[in-house]
């Protein structure tokens, strides 16, 4: 009887954290600072495999592009949505300016065009065509954080 | 009556004080350009003067205000406002153009902007125009650079005035700042280290003006010597600038050709801390450089210790 009860409060006492922190990531599923940095972060992992293939350190190979890109291109097709209006300060620090619900309209604009150039890069399959490709995304990606991400130390 | 007249001598010699005070700050404030003597004989050459235009990144700040003239072209009518906490700035036109840009200026004065902070008529420059760093190029590379300039297009814009409070007076202000703020010129050759970088180090002080934004400004808002490029506030007032020392140590960049990529990439390459703060911008003039160039100068930013 009572190593039950020591048992059932070892347990307990284990899994408490856990329980906490399923309630924590609950929590932050709705916000909408954590969702946008996880799918950007996922992005930012596909431009690692891409832009990789690019620098010469991975061989060039056109199921590894369609992937990747994909993952970027469907990554921005709901992107909008992970920046409502309030969400430039929340209970997690986020490098996402004002300046993006102030123009509204360019950063959708440069959302698209990122959106736009993953898709193209989806169906590369010379490798001739590949590098091009990509700096289209690149670009992309650098003229949306040069007017709506603030530097990170 | 005796008491009137010591309270009007009082008074004399307030206003005496005080006028002496301001025949003071107006003499210390007052500009000192350049003679026209210290211009040396020197064939410009304005593909070198290209290059210190693109490490420089001066259209970077000179560009034009979105959807207006001379967007489309990359032209530097410097027509965007430049935002800092001490007001806005509109950078000014660097075409040649004769009523808005500097189709009328000599030699002399290009040299005195940029040595000197100082406009043709004598006004002083707010150092949101960084002469601060440019002073420490040779009279020589100013020439090439002014020769590159004469070679654009000259394009005419609307003027535009600096918001900033009390404008007149803070311009003869800057004056006085000067005098504390601009000693000797810091920036000497290391005969140990190579050719390449000593290039790098004076790219990236000197036209590159990296440490405008990279090294912590003291109380005065002077650059700190001691803790060169090792981040800093940034100077719209967004966030941090990140330091350029211990890049390697960091994570950063593998080593000098890694950050030469980098620089010549930015984010076409996935190189994505290249592209917030106002840095894609001057990347993407960066990308204009020669190989040797861009190597020098990721040679000697690679080549910083942490502090």
């Amino acid at each position: 009887m009572r190593t039950l009860r020591l048992v059932c409060l070892a347990t307990l006492l284990v899994s408490l954290p856990f329980a906490f922190a399923a309630l924590a990531a609950d929590g932050d599923a709705g916000d909408p600072i954590t969702e946008r940095q996880e799918a950007m972060k996922k992005v930012g992992d596909s431009m690692k495999a891409l832009s990789g293939i690019a620098r010469g350190e991975a061989p060039f190979d056109a199921e590894v592009v369609r992937r990747n890109a994909t993952t970027i291109a469907e990554s921005f097709e709901r992107a909008a949505e992970l920046f409502p209006a309030g969400s430039d300060k929340g209970a997690h620090e986020t490098w996402a300016k004002a300046e993006i619900w102030a123009n509204r309209a360019d950063f959708e604009a440069k959302l698209q065009a990122g959106h736009d150039a993953a898709v193209a890069l989806q169906s590369v399959t010379e490798e001739a065509a590949y590098r091009p490709a990509l700096g289209k995304v690149g670009q992309a990606c650098r003229a949306c954080h040069d007017s709506y991400r603030r530097p990170k130390e | 009556m005796t008491g009137a007249r010591r309270s009007r001598r009082r008074w004399l010699a307030a206003a005496g004080i005080a006028a002496a005070g301001v025949a003071a700050a107006l003499w210390l404030s007052r500009p000192r350009p350049l003679p026209a003597t210290v211009l040396p004989a020197h064939a410009a050459d304005p593909r070198r003067g290209e290059v210190l235009y693109r490490v420089g990144s001066c259209h970077a700040c000179h560009r034009a205000a979105p959807g207006e003239v001379g967007e489309a072209t990359g032209a530097p009518v410097g027509t965007a406002p430049f935002p800092t906490p001490f007001g806005t700035f509109y950078p000014g036109n660097l075409t040649p153009a004769p009523e808005t840009g500097l189709g009328r200026w000599r030699a002399i004065d290009f040299v005195n902007a940029m040595a000197r902070g100082l406009a043709p008529d004598g006004r002083h420059y707010f150092p949101a125009f960084p002469y601060t760093s440019y002073r420490a190029m040779p009279v020589e590379d100013l020439l090439d650079l002014w020769a590159y300039l004469g070679t654009l297009e000259p394009i005419e814009v609307g003027r535009r005035r600096a918001q900033v409070p009390l404008l007149p007076l803070a311009r003869r202000g800057v004056g006085l700042w000067k005098r504390l703020a601009l000693g000797p010129v810091a920036l000497e050759r290391d005969p140990a280290r190579g050719e390449a970088w000593n290039r790098g180090a004076y790219l990236a002080l000197a036209p590159g003006h990296c440490g405008e934004c990279h090294t912590p400004r003291d109380a005065l808002m002077r650059l700190d010597p001691t803790r060169s490029l090792a981040g800093g506030a940034h100077p719209a007032g967004e966030g941090r600038v990140p330091s350029l020392r211990g890049l390697a140590a960091r994570g950063r960049y593998r080593d000098a050709a890694d950050l030469a990529l980098a620089l010549r990439y930015g984010e076409e390459l996935g190189f994505d801390k290249l592209s917030s703060g106002g840095m894609a911008k001057i990347q993407v003039e960066l990308s204009h450089l020669p190989d040797a160039e861009l190597e020098a100068l990721a040679e000697y930013l690679m080549s910083l210790e942490p502090l």
